[in-house]
């Protein structure tokens, strides 16, 4: 590297581009040394043949066909781990949507109307502190089915975060704002979407954020409970079959998903909040 | 006529936990005239921006109201647009969308391509064409600011209100939206209101400023006309003869309130009794010129002790207004006020409303001078007849004197002595109040052509070599009454021992001030910087030295040209007065009493005069009742004034009204 860089000196393009590979590379050590140093660990307390769990090798080779085959499909729920993603991620998508239009919905309400506000808030309150799976039986209950169980769930979670943060968006408008509304006697449609929706957006976004992470968390849960295809299942029916580097593998997915999943409710909220508002 | 806008008599109360209610706004009324630009200024937290809330309908006023075109308002529109302290353009919006928002919603009377065309000639008018596309974000301040202004006058709106709109700007971009959004108030003839703590931006932009009291129950405190020409220029307005006057005023008005809320927190000031006075501490007010020497005199060879005064202080004012504003407001006790003025203001000075104010004795006699600028001796003018020729010579140029305050001998000697030349001190020249310490600064600045006023602000123009004397007083009136001890006359009611032994010191300081002897000691008295605080160099001349008129000539000797004690000084005699009623009537400073006989009796508290010379055994001093000569040989027959007033040549329109005395209550207490 260091040759090449000498090398480069009269050439100022060539240089900039090293210059920003070694940036890139600069930043990418320090995570880089952590992850060799946490496979090391991990693979000197699993070497001892007695160990509980499989070490870092052993789960790459006993998981091998599901690493480098996600797509397989032997009928039944034996699936590859993307066709398992993919089942949870349409549950989420639509438990989440569902949240997202009923909490944003609510939120306003609540936000805008100090009676609502009043007669509301107490039972979010309450209902916001269920933990997720103590919904299922409820559910399960109410729709016989495991499907829109799981989807209950889904919604159920992520709702609250999104009324809460929505309500208080609204109640956070700058005075300013309603005072320009006023001055200029805006309808309640034109206020409703020149000024409450676009001032509330970043609060709102947050919900979605903190949202869409519960409903990742919640599904896994409901989906081991429920059977089906599905991430959750897959873990659950690899614990039954002592498939332990499979699990391991399938968190690896897990987490990967859920940081994707907030990036891309991130990315959607900075197109829609202005830059003044972040 | 109703006025444009009416803010009337609006009070406007806050609750409180717990039941009570904080008064931000008590009694305020305001009319505004269209096409005017009128400032709210006071100190934050007075609920200038609590005013301008309501008059925009964002707030409700707890009693009365506002009517704008003889409707009351009581909701917000954008026919009262605003301009908000911090712009408040949405930032989810282009410039072009935030102004297009606006007239949409405003202007639908208007087809689309007419809202277009408004939208974009307003973008235009603040220069941002450029970057009409650009979020608020990518603007600096004073383009926000531009596009806020620029969405506020697209509403075409009746009255524009302006919420200390360039609060948040540095100082250049201040200065040339100022003058941008003056030019456009000028040329679209927008009726402004605006808030504002910033003074040269008050006197820049308005035509008059509306200074209001500390909370709580903030009220209207004083009004300022802002008598600077149109179309006004940022660098030169400060060269206008009244700038700094108006800015003094104002700058005064504030400190003055800060100073109130401050001793509102401390101990209320009560009247401490003692030595059988009902009133020891006293606060007297004077303006520094040499003859406030017996108010110094008593104070530092102790005679105000002596009759039992334990804790005078003196408080050096800026201007006659500041004494004026001081005695009726009940801040002073007492002070040392230029010869009319407890007659002025008895009768209502101005816009105030009458406050009696009475005077027990004549603290000096003459002492003031007519100082021209240099280059009149240099054009050959020596006396009041070259004068006049020179203004028969130059009839198209301004020519302006300034004087002291309206009420004081100044302002009538000055213009009776014009008028003895047939010059129209209306007409043939401007006249401008300026205050006596700040005349030679406007004659350097040439902001002024001269002026009369008292020492040693004549000697120390002479002293720089920029300005002759013309005359002084001996020329026109020698003997003339000059400043006076004014209290309110609620106010000697009160405190009758007080005010009985307050005139005993003050004689037998003015005694010590006419002894000669004495006079060197007390110019190192009255040059300390907390009176007068000038250079004895230019202090001496009339008041030891021989006087020097700056004309190159050997300076004269002018015996009673500071005239304290000798020849029955003291004693407030009858007939000046009259002869100061007719010429503030003459002048149309106030209408002339017909019932002239009790304003005189009531005015001059000749019985406390009388009760001090006895109880110093120098009855001696009181004066015959005799008419006034003057100079210029008139002679002031004091038995028929309406005669008097009715024979003279130039005069304004004169008024005689029957006055009625009451015995007033400060307005601001």
């Amino acid at each position: 590297m260091t040759a090449q860089a000498t090398r480069g000196v009269g050439r100022p393009q060539t240089n900039a581009i090293i210059d920003q590979v070694l940036k890139v590379l600069q930043r990418m050590i320090p995570p880089a040394i952590a992850i060799v140093l946490f496979l090391l660990v991990w693979q000197m307390f699993t070497s001892s043949p007695t160990a509980n769990l499989p070490s870092p090798i052993k789960t790459v080779q006993e998981t091998w066909e599901l690493i480098i085959d996600p797509l397989y499909d032997n009928g039944g729920t034996d699936k590859g781990l993307f066709i398992q993603i993919w089942a949870s991620l349409g549950r989420v998508a639509i438990g989440f949507t569902l949240a997202a239009i009923v909490g944003i919905g609510l939120g306003i309400l609540t936000g805008a109307s100090r009676l609502m506000h009043l007669a509301l808030d107490p039972i979010f309150q309450v209902l916001r502190t269920v933990p997720p799976l103590a919904w299922l039986p409820i559910s399960l209950a109410a729709f016989q089915q495991a499907q829109p169980s799981a989807i209950f769930v889904i919604f159920v979670t992520a709702v609250w975060p999104i009324i809460i943060n929505t309500a208080e968006g609204v109640r956070q408008i700058p005075q300013d704002y309603n005072n320009v509304a006023k001055v200029l006697r805006l309808s309640k449609m034109q206020y409703f979407f020149t000024i409450l929706l676009p001032a509330s957006m970043p609060y709102i976004f947050t919900g979605l954020r903190i949202g869409i992470g519960l409903s990742w968390l919640a599904i896994v849960a409901a989906e081991m409970l429920i059977g089906g295809v599905g991430i959750g299942f897959f873990i659950w029916d690899a614990w039954n079959n002592s498939r332990i580097s499979d699990i391991i593998i399938a968190l690896l997915y897990i987490g990967i998903v859920g940081l994707m999943l907030d990036k891309l409710v991130n990315w959607a909220g900075s197109f829609v909040a202005s830059a003044d508002q972040k | 006529m109703r006025a444009f806008v009416e803010i009337d008599h609006v009070d406007k109360e806050f609750p409180l936990a717990g039941g009570d209610r904080y008064i931000a706004l008590r009694n305020i009324s305001l009319d505004i005239q269209q096409g005017e630009f009128v400032s709210l200024i006071g100190h934050s937290g007075c609920g200038k921006s609590t005013l301008l809330n309501i008059v925009a309908g964002l707030d409700r006023a707890s009693t009365g109201g506002i009517v704008l075109e003889g409707k009351e308002v009581n909701e917000p529109g954008p026919d009262r647009m605003v301009v908000f302290q911090n712009y408040s353009l949405l930032p989810w919006k282009t410039v072009r969308q935030n102004i297009s928002l606006a007239v949409d919603a405003a202007l639908k009377k208007l087809s689309k391509d007419e809202r277009k065309a408004v939208v974009e000639e307003h973008i235009n008018l603040v220069g941002l064409s450029h970057a009409a596309e650009k979020l608020p974000a990518e603007l600096s301040g004073g383009m926000k600011q531009r596009v806020a202004i620029a969405r506020a006058l697209a509403l075409r709106p009746k009255l524009l209100l302006l919420d200390e709109p360039f609060g948040a700007l540095d100082a250049l971009t201040r200065g040339n939206l100022q003058e941008r959004l003056m030019q456009i108030c000028q040329e679209s003839g927008v009726t402004c209101l605006m808030v504002t703590h910033d003074v040269d931006e008050a006197l820049l932009l308005s035509d008059r400023i509306v200074m209001l009291t500390n909370g709580p129950a903030a009220q209207i405190g004083q009004i300022l006309e802002v008598p600077i020409p149109r179309p006004r220029h940022r660098l030169e307005v400060v060269n206008h003869p009244n700038y700094y006057s108006l800015r003094n005023e104002m700058i005064y008005f504030l400190n003055q309130q800060k100073r109130l809320s401050r001793r509102k927190q401390a101990a209320p000031s009560v009247a401490i009794a003692r030595n059988g006075l009902e009133k020891v501490n006293l606060n007297l007010g004077f303006v520094p010129l040499t003859d406030c020497a017996p108010l110094v005199v008593a104070k530092e060879k102790g005679f105000f002790e002596k009759y039992g005064l334990e804790q005078v202080t003196l408080s050096r004012e800026p201007s006659w207004k500041a004494i004026a504003e001081g005695l009726t407001s009940d801040r002073l006790d007492g002070a040392a006020v230029v010869a009319g003025m407890p007659l002025a203001l008895t009768l209502g000075l101005g816009n105030m409303s009458p406050i009696p104010v009475v005077t027990a004795l004549t603290l000096s006699r003459n002492g003031n001078a007519i100082t021209l600028g240099k280059r009149f001796h240099n054009e050959g003018i020596r006396t009041l007849e070259d004068f006049k020729a020179y203004l028969d010579r130059t009839p198209d140029t301004t020519h302006t004197l300034g004087i002291v305050h309206p009420s004081s001998m100044h302002n009538l000697m000055l213009r009776h002595w014009l008028a003895s030349a047939g010059i129209d001190p209306d007409r043939d020249v401007t006249l401008t109040t300026i205050s006596p310490a700040q005349m030679v600064s406007n004659l350097k600045a040439g902001n002024i052509d001269g002026y009369c006023a008292g020492e040693p602000w004549n000697s120390r123009a002479v002293h720089e070599g920029i300005g002759f004397v013309i005359a002084t007083d001996l020329d026109i009136w020698n003997g003339h009454c000059e400043k006076v001890l004014g209290v309110r006359d609620a106010w000697a009611e009160q405190y009758p021992e007080t005010h009985l032994a307050l005139v005993k010191a003050l004689i037998e300081a003015c005694q010590y001030c006419d002894d000669r002897r004495n006079r060197e000691e007390i110019l190192g008295l009255i040059c300390q910087p907390q009176y007068i605080g000038s250079e004895p160099a230019y202090t001496r001349p009339g008041f030891i030295d021989p006087y020097n008129y700056g004309t190159g000539d050997e300076p004269v000797p002018l015996l009673p040209f500071n005239q304290f004690f000798v020849n029955k000084t003291n004693c407030p005699d009858a007939v000046e007065d009259l002869w100061m009623l007719t010429q503030l009537a003459r002048w149309g400073v106030v209408p002339f009493p017909r019932n002239w006989q009790e304003v005189l009796t009531h005015v001059r508290r000749i019985d406390v005069f009388d009760r001090a010379v006895h109880d110093l055994g120098v009855p001696h001093l009181i004066r015959d009742r005799s008419p006034v000569t003057l100079a210029d040989g008139t002679v002031f027959n004091p038995d028929d004034p309406i005669h008097y007033l009715n024979g003279l040549a130039i005069k304004r329109d004169v008024r005689v009204e029957e006055i009625k005395l009451n015995q007033g209550t400060p307005v601001a207490a």
